[in-house]
C-alpha cells in the first residue's frame, strides 16, 4: 500500500467526527497517511487535525471554500492529490464528499469505490448494494482509486501523529455554481424523536388509506406514534415529517415496530438507536431482520390488526 | 431547450436476488427490470419542462442489453421525443467511468442543454456517473437534488443534506442535475402516449461508433467487484413461529416484559 489522502471535513468550526473515521480507516488499509482540510479561515483546525492523524495537513483556506461548492472542493483536493502523490484517496459519504468524489476520480483517471464500510490491505473494499440485501467487495484493478467511506461504519481514530501543515496555492476563481443558502429543516409538525413507542409502515403497506386503517391504530393502541420510511414519503402516502431515516428524524424509541419495511441504509440510520425493535415483513432476507431483535415473517395485514386488537385487550 | 436524461435499467425492487456462478453479480435470468427509481424522477422533471415550453426536446439514453428496449419505449411512451441505446456485448463489465465516458460520447452528439439523471441506482447504490459524466463533460453539476426552479441564466436547485437541510446553488447552463427521489409525482404512460412511442426513434449505438472502441467494458475497468454475496448473518432477529394468533401472544408477551404495556 503506498500513501492515502484523507479529505477532512469542516461542520460547525470544527473537524467532522467522519474525518477521523476516515483516519481510522486509513490505518486499516495501511500506509502514510497526509490529508487535506478545506474551509475559511481553517489554520487552527488543520493544525490539530495534524497531531490528531491526519499527519502532513494540506490546508485549502479560501473565503470562496466557506461552504461547500463543487468545482472549489473538486479544485482544492486535485491539488492536494497531486502534491502529496496519493494513491488512495478517502472522503466522507456525506452530501459534499459523494457530490465530489465521482468527478474527482474521473479528473485523476482513477477508480471509485462508494460507501464503503470496511476494507484491508490489498486495497479491497466492503460495500452494501441493491439497497442493503446484498455485499460486494470492490478492488481497484491497478491505479489509483478514490473512495467515499459510510459515516459512523468505523470508530473515530483517537491516537495522534506527527504533522506539519501546508497550504496550497489555489486559483478559485473559475467557480461556476454558486452558494446561495443553507436552509435549516422547518419545524415538525410530528416530533418521532420525543417518542417512546414508534410504530412504522414501509412499501411493504402497499397503499396510502392502509397507514390509518392498519399502522396508526397499532400506535393508538400502545400510545405510540406513528413512522415511516423514505418510499412511502416519496410516493406522497405521507407527509416528510413522519419520515425516519438519515434524511427525516433520527429516532431513539423504547421500542420500534417495523411493518413492511425492508432495511435500506438510510432508514436502518434513523432508528438502529431504539431500545428494542420489532420487525414484520414478508420476505424472510429483508435486513431489517439483521438489526431487530424480534421477528415476523408473515402478513402484516393479518398480523397488525390481531396485534392492536391483544394490546387493546391486555389494557383492558 | 434541449434536456438529456440518462436511465437505467434495474433488477425490479421486489425481484428475488440470486449470486451467480462467479460471484460476480446477480442471476439475470427470469427476473423482471423496471427503470431505475431515481431516474424516472428525473424524466418526470424533463417532461414538466416539456409541458412549460413545448420547444423543449427531451432525448432519453440508456446502456444495456436488448432489455433495456422496454426502459426506453417506456420513457418515450411517458412523453420523451427520441432515445439513443448503447447496446454492445463489448461495453459489459464497465465500471461507473466507463459508462460515465459512453453518456458523455452520447451528450457530445445530443448537444443537451442540461442532463437529469437520478442520484443513484436501486442496483449499485453508488452516485457514481452522474458527477462523473459532468466531469468528462466539463460541465457544473448537483447531487441529491430535490428542487429545481428555472433561473434567466441557467438554474437554481435544493440540495439534500443530512438532517433535512437544504442547499440552495445556482447553476448556470450547461449543467447536470443528479435528483433525489421524491421530486415529484412520476407520471404513468398514457395508452395514447404508448401508442405515439412506437414511431418514436431509439438510435442505437455501439462503443465503436462512439469512438470508445477499447477504452470501456471490462478491460478497461478502473475497479472490478470480486466477489457479491449476501450480508453475513449476525445474531440477527428471533423469528416468531406459530399460528398468527401465537406469534400475537409471544408479540403482546415481549411488550409486556419490556414495562410498555
Amino acid at each position: 500500500m503506498g500513501s492515502i489522502l484523507v479529505v477532512a471535513e469542516i461542520q460547525k468550526g470544527a473537524i467532522r467526527e467522519a474525518s477521523y473515521e476516515l483516519v481510522s480507516f486509513a490505518k486499516k488499509l495501511g500506509g502514510d497517511v497526509s490529508s487535506v482540510v478545506l474551509g475559511s479561515g481553517i489554520a487552527g483546525e488543520a493544525e490539530a487535525f495534524a497531531k490528531r492523524g491526519g499527519g502532513k495537513v494540506y490546508v485549502a483556506d479560501d473565503p470562496a471554500l466557506a461552504n461547500y461548492n463543487v468545482d472549489g472542493w473538486a479544485g482544492a483536493i486535485r491539488a492536494a492529490a497531486d502534491a502529496s502523490g496519493a494513491d488512495v484517496v478517502l472522503l466522507s459519504n456525506t452530501p459534499s464528499g459523494w457530490d465530489v468524489a465521482p468527478r474527482l476520480a474521473a479528473g485523476l483517471d482513477a477508480g471509485f469505490v462508494s460507501d464503503a464500510f470496511d476494507a484491508r490491505p490489498g486495497p479491497v473494499f466492503v460495500r452494501r448494494v441493491f439497497n442493503g440485501k446484498l455485499d460486494a467487495e470492490v478492488a481497484p484493478t491497478g491505479g489509483k482509486v478514490v473512495v467515499t467511506v459510510q459515516p459512523g461504519a468505523l470508530a473515530a481514530f483517537e491516537g495522534t501523529s506527527e504533522g506539519a501543515t501546508e497550504k496550497l496555492a489555489l486559483d478559485l476563481s473559475g467557480l461556476r455554481a454558486k452558494f446561495v443558502e443553507t436552509r435549516v429543516a422547518e419545524a415538525k409538525g410530528v416530533d418521532l424523536t420525543k417518542a417512546e413507542i414508534i410504530v412504522s409502515g414501509g412499501r411493504g403497506v402497499g397503499a396510502p388509506e392502509k397507514f390509518p386503517e392498519v399502522i396508526q391504530p397499532l400506535a393508538a393502541a400502545l400510545g405510540g406514534a406513528m413512522g415511516a420510511s423514505r418510499p412511502v414519503v416519496d410516493a406522497g402516502w405521507l407527509p416528510h415529517e413522519y419520515q425516519v431515516g438519515s434524511s427525516g428524524q433520527v429516532v431513539t424509541p423504547k421500542l420500534y415496530i417495523a411493518c413492511g419495511i425492508s432495511g435500506a441504509i438510510q432508514h436502518l440510520v434513523g432508528m438502529k438507536g431504539a431500545n428494542y425493535i420489532i420487525a414484520i415483513n414478508k420476505d424472510p432476507d429483508a435486513p431489517i431482520f439483521e438489526i431487530a431483535q424480534l421477528g415476523v415473517v408473515g402478513d402484516l395485514f393479518e398480523i397488525v390488526p390481531k396485534l392492536t386488537a391483544a394490546v387493546k385487550s391486555a389494557k383492558g | 431547450m434541449k434536456i438529456l436524461v440518462c436511465l437505467k435499467q434495474v433488477p425490479h425492487q421486489d425481484a428475488r436476488l440470486d449470486v451467480n456462478a462467479e460471484s460476480s453479480w446477480i442471476k439475470e435470468d427470469g427476473i423482471k427490470f423496471e427503470i431505475n427509481s431515481y431516474d424516472t424522477f428525473a424524466l418526470e422533471e424533463a417532461l414538466r419542462a416539456k409541458d412549460a415550453d413545448a420547444s423543449t426536446e427531451v432525448v432519453v439514453a440508456s446502456i444495456g442489453p436488448e432489455r433495456v428496449t422496454q426502459a426506453l419505449r417506456t420513457a418515450l411512451g411517458m412523453g420523451a421525443d427520441r432515445a439513443v441505446h448503447v447496446k454492445d456485448a463489448a461495453v459489459d463489465g464497465s465500471d461507473a467511468l466507463g459508462i460515465a465516458r459512453l453518456l458523455a460520447a452520447v451528450a457530445k452528439e445530443v448537444g443537451p442543454d442540461v442532463v437529469l439523471m437520478g442520484l443513484m441506482s436501486d442496483d449499485s447504490n453508488a452516485s457514481a456517473v452522474p458527477p462523473m459524466l459532468a466531469e468528462l463533460m466539463g460541465i457544473p453539476h448537483a447531487t441529491a437534488v430535490v428542487k429545481v426552479e428555472k433561473t434567466g441564466a441557467g438554474f437554481r436547485v435544493e440540495r439534500e443534506l443530512e438532517g433535512g437541510a437544504l442547499e440552495v446553488v445556482d447553476l448556470p447552463l450547461p449543467c447536470l442535475l443528479a435528483v433525489q427521489t421524491g421530486l415529484n409525482q412520476v407520471r404513468y404512460a398514457s395508452l395514447k402516449g404508448i401508442m405515439a412511442a412506437k414511431k418514436k426513434p431509439i438510435d442505437v449505438k455501439t462503443a465503436e461508433a462512439l469512438g470508445l472502441a477499447g477504452q470501456v467494458g471490462a478491460g478497461a475497468a478502473k475497479v472490478r467487484i470480486q466477489k457479491i454475496y449476501q450480508p453475513p448473518k449476525g445474531e440477527g432477529a428471533e423469528i416468531l413461529t406459530g399460528s398468527a394468533d401465537e406469534v400475537v401472544s409471544k408479540l403482546v408477551g415481549k411488550i409486556k416484559e419490556l414495562g410498555l404495556l
